[in-house]
């Protein structure tokens, strides 16, 4: 485990109600993955699963995450990251309530204070949705 | 056929490239010439340049760093730039 659930808000900017990812399982350059257990009172459930929103968020939330842990390595401060653009998005399945996500991001390209990332959630081996999203990290 | 790949001459590169970029962007391909400005002709925003970057690579097999993007105004200036990357 590289960030364990209790110290993951060090490495994002949001908070409860709004953390959508539990532990930061790895961060290297080129793969992050979380996991996230979606309980039945979560903000982005309805009709008890998990909805597409809250996977989106959720691979936006693991980006940034990795990005804070990143940095943090690198020797500076986490830095604030906001969605630029989703593309290519493709939804298989939503995770029911009491279930655990698992979510890996590959960043792709990156160009100054813009990456490119492909991002995909699984619940026991089965893709969720996959999508590439343009991540704004603030300079 | 990428441009690294199989070696291509210098006017079937500049001619493939006016082809994606039109197809990309969406706008006419006689609008990409080499006097007029690749920012203003292909409404590029900074998101947008990301998307650049992935078609040249995907194309012409060669990366481009923001770096790069500095000394870009022209398409006449991209064309250089694309020259001195696949050595033509």
């Amino acid at each position: 485990m590289t960030v364990a659930k209790d110290a993951i808000n060090q490495y994002i900017p949001h908070r409860a109600p709004f953390v959508m990812i539990d532990n930061l399982v790895s961060a290297s350059q080129e793969r992050f993955e979380t996991d996230f257990y979606i309980t039945a009172d979560n903000l982005l459930v309805a009709d008890g699963f998990f909805q597409e929103s809250g996977l989106l968020e959720n691979i936006a939330q693991t980006c940034a995450a990795s990005f804070g842990y990143l940095d943090q390595q690198a020797g500076g401060a986490p830095k604030i990251g906001f969605i630029g653009a989703i593309t290519k998005v493709e939804i298989h399945e939503l995770p029911p309530v009491h279930s655990t996500i698992k979510t890996v991001v590959t960043p792709l390209h990156q160009l100054g204070n813009i990456s490119l990332v492909q991002g995909e959630s699984f619940l026991e081996g089965r893709i969720l949705l996959g999508c590439e999203m343009k991540i704004v990290v603030t300079e | 056929m990428q441009a690294n790949d199989v070696k291509m001459s210098w006017e079937e590169v500049i001619e493939d490239t006016r082809d994606f970029l039109s197809e990309e962007f969406e706008v006419d391909r006689n609008m990409i010439l080499p006097e007029n400005s690749l920012k203003d002709t292909l409404d590029l925003d900074s998101l947008d340049y990301v998307d650049l970057v992935v078609l040249i690579e995907e194309n012409l097999n060669i990366k481009i760093t923001g770096e790069d993007f500095k000394e870009i105004v022209t398409f006449g200036d991209f064309y250089k730039l694309v020259r001195q990357k696949l050595n033509l």
